[in-house]
């Protein structure tokens, strides 16, 4: 199973990487070298991607994943905003937070760790799966808020997408 | 040498096929696109480079089969020499499947063109990367820092 999750993995990055030799689509040739090498490299790494990856072939998956991109961009823009605001006025409070979260696999870790990073003024500097906490750099942490209590003022919504998208 | 932490751990399971299918198709297309087989060969190093880093030595030893790289790259040198010999009744490096074999010698442009050029980036292009990788590896094992 995980050998056709790798497989599929690989073929759709090598179809975006020959998509237009034929038109807008493939010609033939380019389709069986791809699933020559995919397969070649779906084998290599079938004990690399892990064997719950196959869960992320569910397309319901990928319309979350789609539906979670404006999120998750609204968010970078905020952010960004929010980071010259402080370049130009120099109003910081930088600290590391100890913040609590509710996420059970790795993928979910990640994606919310990935998130927190991608929008400033916020930075993963650890995870801990074993504690269940993220160690986060804070450009400006709000006066009572050195503990934080959930996810929710550090990330906004991302936890709840990243317990949904890495289920 | 201890692995990384859990989100390099999952990028790293996420990107590894990733970087592997882009230096086969920049081997691949070694002919039409720039790049070829050692450009394409130090590119799928970097997926061996990241599992050692990301998951650590210990994992990649039980992983890396010496004898089997050795053997793949001593195979890529021969191919490589191989493609050189098939025109040998005309010229050392003749390039004869371009000039009239059944393979190879489709439209300019397409994957199937050019001659012995592609099975040559492949020779090189697997060369490259074992030779590589069993460098590197070789160095990761490296018994200690100070005697």
């Amino acid at each position: 199973m995980s050998f056709i999750t790798a497989f599929i993995w690989s073929y759709f990055m090598w179809l975006i990487l020959t998509a237009g030799s034929k038109g807008l689509l493939w010609n033939s040739q380019e389709l069986i070298a791809g699933l020559i090498f995919s397969a070649i490299v779906g084998y290599a790494t079938r004990n690399i991607i892990g064997e719950r990856a196959s869960r992320f072939l569910n397309p319901v998956k990928w319309i979350l994943f789609i539906a979670y991109a404006p999120v998750l961009f609204w968010g970078m823009i905020k952010a960004n905003l929010d980071v010259a605001y402080r370049v130009i006025t120099g109003k910081i409070r930088p600290g590391i937070v100890k913040v609590p979260v509710n996420l059970e696999n790795d993928a979910q870790y990640t994606i919310l760790s990935n998130s927190i990073t991608l929008t400033p003024g916020t930075l993963t500097i650890e995870a801990s799966p074993e504690e269940k906490v993220l160690y986060v750099h804070w450009i400006n942490i709000p006066k009572g808020l050195e503990w934080p209590e959930s996810s929710e003022p550090v990330s906004g919504p991302f936890e709840k997408w990243a317990r949904r998208l890495g289920k | 040498m201890s692995d990384m932490g859990v989100i390099v751990k999952t990028n790293a399971r996420a990107l590894i096929p990733l970087i592997g299918v882009f230096g086969s198709y920049i081997i691949l297309h070694g002919h039409l696109t720039p790049g070829g087989g050692f450009q394409g060969g130090a590119t799928i190093v970097g997926t061996a480079l990241l599992f050692l880093i990301a998951f650590g030595v210990d994992e990649a030893k039980k992983r890396i089969n010496k004898d089997l790289y050795s053997a793949l790259e001593g195979i890529g040198g021969l191919v490589f020499l191989g493609a050189a010999m098939l025109g040998l009744s005309v010229a050392f490096f003749y390039n004869i499947l371009w000039h009239k074999g059944p393979l190879f010698n489709g439209r300019p442009g397409t994957l199937l063109s050019a001659g012995f050029l592609p099975i040559m980036n492949l020779g090189v292009g697997l060369k490259v990367f074992t030779g590589l990788v069993s460098a590197v590896f070789a160095l990761a094992l490296f018994r200690r820092w100070k005697e």
